[in-house]
């Protein structure tokens, strides 16, 4: 910069001089001061031109050849008001949703983890020859000790989710505690906010866990309010006080961010089912780390048959970047709307490339003008690039302004369910770089095709025609229909994905769901297990609690089990007596009271209820859905008869849960009751089976209750009904039953409303595009409408004439959206969660809607332009 | 147009390499030059000079020092540097060519002595 400084002055010094020496000269010969010195500035001609060619000798000029033309470029949007407003309104939309879209994506499935290389995670999956990916295999204590001598894992840990009794503070409180192997944290990878983590050193020779814990974020914000010196202090946790060693930070939740990691007790004889995830050792391939795993599975299904699949076993190892909460529906519902913001923003494109071109049209004369004086060919287009570019960083800009506050509100939006804990929706450095690249391209693609044509105009035939006028032979004319063509067909294909989301969406929250969600409340209720060792001892105290609340004034009925309420169910395989078994058939379990149909609101249609004696004892009978009962052949009544259910002895070997005496897999149906909607509602009923609660008494119950006024009015009741009974029995997570049913309709109703959003944005775009357009063309024809007019056209002809020709092109848009939707429809069908087709009548709808669209958008223009006095009009020059 | 400006920036360059091919000058004594030569030929306005030298510096043609001008100022003087006197002498040969057609067309030229 100094030396440019200097240069310039230098030159400057050295031009005066060189005028200075001629003013001499001219006064050596005669003339006076003043005329020697006016005929020597003349004799140099213009200094500023020379100084700036001499400057761009050495291409110091550039930055200043910017500048200038930024300046114009503002000079000439501010004439174009107007044109402006929409092309950044445009911009400001389509970047702005795309720039929102693309962070959720990113948050939630490009990097939604914080651990170091999650990509490089992986869960083994253990599959029967027929069997789906169905989730990742449980390995007990002893096979984890295998699995990590396998030399293909580098590294492996697992973990065990617990209920934890949390006791000390003012109420008791449950808890799923997550259980690591020592190295789990080192394995993870992630530093602790304060104090430190759990190392191998914490899990004793023997096995024995020290009694410390690291907190969640959440838990630590909970109960401590955020204080540091937690560190050090003790939690009393299932009778055992732990000592908080560590904080994590709130980006940290492995398989919770409300609750605690503890150590997990290394016993080889505990059967409790461990998630196991491994590292592949440097340069072993994800197959031959398989082939290595499936050996040793083969070992283990020989020793536990009954926890692996049967038949030849097949090993796979799932990324763990593939098996997130969001893979699945929401992955698909994040690439449909990013494919949505994607024709958004073609659409705000169009808008822009239109304006631009009708702009630059208008600007032919100037251009011309420009050309014939000598202005360069490349310095036009420098300068036509210039503003476009200029556009798309204030639009690309203003797009970001709208992406925050878009986002916001796309978080509180989005079904936490289906996102995983530690995922984190910001605008980050990706994500503005990503919209950086889309706006400047925006720019350049759709301000070059313009500017390039407008700078290779026949100067002549521009200059001396009026821009167009009566020839109607008008430059661009014909693209820019093309692009109204374009817009329509974008707006249909758009329109038709929302009316397939609002229809998905219609149509999971029209199923009934099978029972009677409204005024029922569930809540949790754990007994601490040490205090009631015996089966006998906690039927009592659920027998006494499931009373005391069923005479609590304003309650129809009462029911106590496990797993019966909707959205839970552990599955089990089983054999039905008399039919040969089946591999990888299974059966949803639940563990009920009497009074369960009643509290559900779900019909008995065939058979009894269990009797209060079958309860009291836990007998082996069962209540099964429809569709179990279509498990047996048509015409055999299941009633009276008898299945096997492997899951029945695999519960009774889990320490936790005691079993009923005499629990053995064999039941006996006893009656058939409604299907609900327990996979799902948009899935398919999954055959059930309803057991005595008493066969198993676990420390966790669940209880419902049916009210005849508001639900959640009674959870004070019930906790003090527990605390009658108990005063350490845990009472939680209090919730009705539609607050349950609604979160399974909030993912179609999180992608209904998004797509929605888009598609009205979209609508919204087009639209404006389209009177732009239309607008613009009947101006350029004024001429031509005058010249009609004087030769006897009526006001309706002109009407007429203008609506015709964009119906025209109206009708093709409509029909190449159409086209284009329905071939759109037929890829999407068969991965989209609603299963869903358009049907003729919202497609009907939005071909209407369009085409109001577009002839409101001719009709304004036209109507302007049959008032035209053609007079006037003839004079025009456009 | 365009060929026609390239042309006689061509000629402007190769005229101001002839000019200090004789010694080193200052712009004004250049201008001078060149007029008093071509006065009627070449109308080659003063400011004009100024980009050329810039360019001629700039590809290494000449070189710029400073001196005194003849009323004792400080002023640039122009040197032909050994790379603009083989660019002049290369030059010189097309340029010949090309003028011998016109010179006869326009005021005598001075006559080449390099």
């Amino acid at each position: 910069m100094n030396q440019q400084e200097l240069r310039r002055k230098r030159l400057e010094d050295e031009m005066q001089q060189h005028i200075d020496l001629e003013t001499q000269e001219n006064i050596d010969s005669g003339m006076s001061p003043l005329e020697a010195r006016q005929a020597a500035m003349r004799k140099f001609g213009s200094a500023p031109q020379a100084g700036d060619q001499s400057r761009e000798a050495w291409g110091w000029l550039w930055p200043e050849r910017l500048w200038q033309d930024i300046r114009f470029a503002l000079r000439s949007f501010r004439k174009d008001a107007g044109f402006t407003v929409v092309a950044l309104l445009s911009l400001m939309l389509g970047v702005g949703a795309s720039i929102a879209l693309f962070s959720v994506v990113y948050g939630v499935l490009i990097d939604p983890y914080p651990y170091a290389k999650p990509d490089k995670i992986w869960a083994p999956a253990v599959l029967g020859p027929n069997d789906a990916v169905r989730g990742w295999h449980w390995y007990t204590q002893r096979e984890l000790t295998e699995i990590q001598k396998l030399p293909a894992f580098a590294d492996t840990m697992a973990t065990s989710v617990k209920p934890v009794m949390m006791t000390g503070g003012i109420n008791p409180e449950n808890f799923y505690g997550v259980f690591l192997t020592g190295g789990a944290f080192n394995f993870l990878d992630v530093k602790p906010l304060v104090g430190r983590t759990i190392q191998p050193f914490d899990i004793g020779p023997g096995g024995e866990p020290a009694p410390v814990v690291v907190l969640s974020y959440g838990y630590w914000q909970r109960f401590f309010s955020g204080d540091p010196h937690a560190i050090g202090r003790t939690i009393t946790l299932d009778d055992v006080p732990h000592t908080i060693i560590g904080v994590m930070p709130p980006r940290f939740g492995w398989w919770t961010n409300e609750s605690f990691w503890l150590p997990l007790r290394m016993d080889p004889k505990d059967p409790t089912g461990l998630a196991v995830i491994v590292r592949l050792a440097p340069g072993v391939t994800q197959h031959a780390a398989e082939q290595q795993l499936n050996q040793l599975n083969i070992r283990f299904a020989a020793e536990r048959p009954n926890d692996y699949p049967k038949g030849t076993l097949r090993t796979i190892l799932l990324n763990y970047m593939d098996i997130t909460v969001a893979s699945g529906d929401m992955s698909q519902s994040l690439h449909l709307l990013l494919a949505a913001v994607g024709l958004l923003l073609l659409i705000a494109c169009v808008n822009v490339a239109n304006l631009q071109l009708a702009r630059t049209t208008g600007r032919a004369r100037e251009i011309a003008m420009r050309l014939a004086i000598g202005a360069g060919r490349g310095r036009l287009v420098r300068q036509l690039l210039t503003e476009s570019v200029l556009l798309s960083v204030v639009g690309g800009a203003l797009g970001v302004l709208f992406a925050l506050g878009a986002t916001r509100l796309i978080v509180v939006l989005i079904p936490p369910d289906y996102v995983p804990n530690e995922a984190r929706i910001t605008i980050n450095g990706y994500v503005l770089l990503f919209s950086l690249v889309v706006s400047m391209l925006t720019g350049i693609l759709f301000g070059l095709a313009p500017a390039l044509r407008s700078s290779r105009p026949n100067l002549v035939d521009t200059l001396k025609d009026g821009g167009g006028g009566a020839t109607g032979t008008l430059r661009g004319g014909a693209m820019r229909s093309w692009l109204v063509v374009a817009e329509i067909s974008l707006s249909v294909i758009l329109l038709a994905g929302a009316s397939l989301a609002v229809r998905g969406f219609m149509q999971v929250q029209n199923t009934d769901p099978g029972f009677q969600p409204e005024k029922v409340l569930r809540i949790d209720v754990t007994l601490a297990p040490k205090r009631y060792p015996t089966w006998q001892q906690r039927n009592t105290l659920d027998r006494s609690l499931l009373e005391s609340v069923t005479n609590l004034p304003g309650v129809q009925a009462a029911e106590i089990g496990n797993e019966g309420l909707p959205y839970s169910g552990f599955r089990s395989p089983f054999t039905i007596a008399g039919q040969p078994r089946t591999d990888g058939r299974q059966v949803e379990l639940a563990l009920v009271s009497s009074r369960y149909p009643q509290t559900l609101g779900i019909p008995l249609n065939r058979g009894r209820e269990f009797t209060e004696a079958e309860i009291e004892s836990g007998m082996r009978v069962a209540l099964i859905n429809e569709s179990a009962a279509r498990l047996w052949p048509a015409g055999q009544d299941p009633i009276g008869r008898a299945m096997q259910i492997d899951g029945l002895t695999q519960a009774a070997d889990d320490p936790q849960v005691l079993p009923a005496p005499g629990v053995a897999a064999s039941v006996t149906i006893v009656g058939v009751i409604g299907d609900i909607k327990n996979d799902g509602l948009g899935g398919a009923v999954f055959p059930a089976v309803y057991l005595p609660y008493t066969m198993f008494a676990p420390p966790q119950r669940e209880l419902a209750v049916r009210t005849t006024g508001d639900p959640l009015a009674l959870v004070n009741a019930v906790r003090l009904k527990a605390r009658d009974l108990d005063k350490d029995l845990a009472v939680g997570k209090p919730e009705t039953l539609n607050e349950r049913l609604s979160q399974e309709t909030q993912q179609p109703r999180f992608f209904m409303a998004l797509f929605s959003a888009f598609a009205g944005l979209g609508l919204a775009l087009a639209a404006i595009g389209i009177y732009s357009v239309i607008s613009y063309n009947v101006t350029q024809r004024v001429q031509e409408i005058g010249v009609r007019m004087a030769l006897g056209a009526k006001r309706g002809d002109i009407l007429k004439l203008i609506l015709l020709i964009v119906a025209k092109f109206a009708s093709l848009g409509l029909a190449v959206g159409l086209v284009g939707s329905l071939l759109i429809e037929r890829l999407v069908r068969f991965q989209m969660f609603t299963k869903t087709s358009f049907g003729a009548a919202p497609l009907a709808v939005i071909v209407l809607l369009l085409a109001a669209v577009a002839m409101l958008a001719a009709w304004l223009p036209a109507a302007r332009a049959g008032n035209l006095d053609p007079v006037t009009a003839l004079r025009h020059e456009a | 147009m365009e060929s026609q400006l390239e042309l006689l920036q061509g000629t402007l360059d190769l005229l101001i390499l002839q000019t200090v091919a004789f010694g080193p000058a200052h712009g004004h004594a250049i201008a001078r030059i060149i007029q008093q030569r071509s006065e009627e030929v070449l109308q080659v306005g003063h400011g004009s000079l100024y980009p050329a030298l810039q360019r001629l510096l700039k590809q290494g043609l000449i070189v710029a020092e400073d001196g005194l001008s003849e009323n004792n100022r400080k002023a640039r003087f122009y040197r032909l540097t050994a790379k603009g006197r083989k660019k002049l002498t290369a030059e010189t040969s097309k340029w010949e060519r090309f003028s011998s057609a016109i010179a006869r067309m326009l005021a005598p030229l001075p006559d080449q002595n390099s």
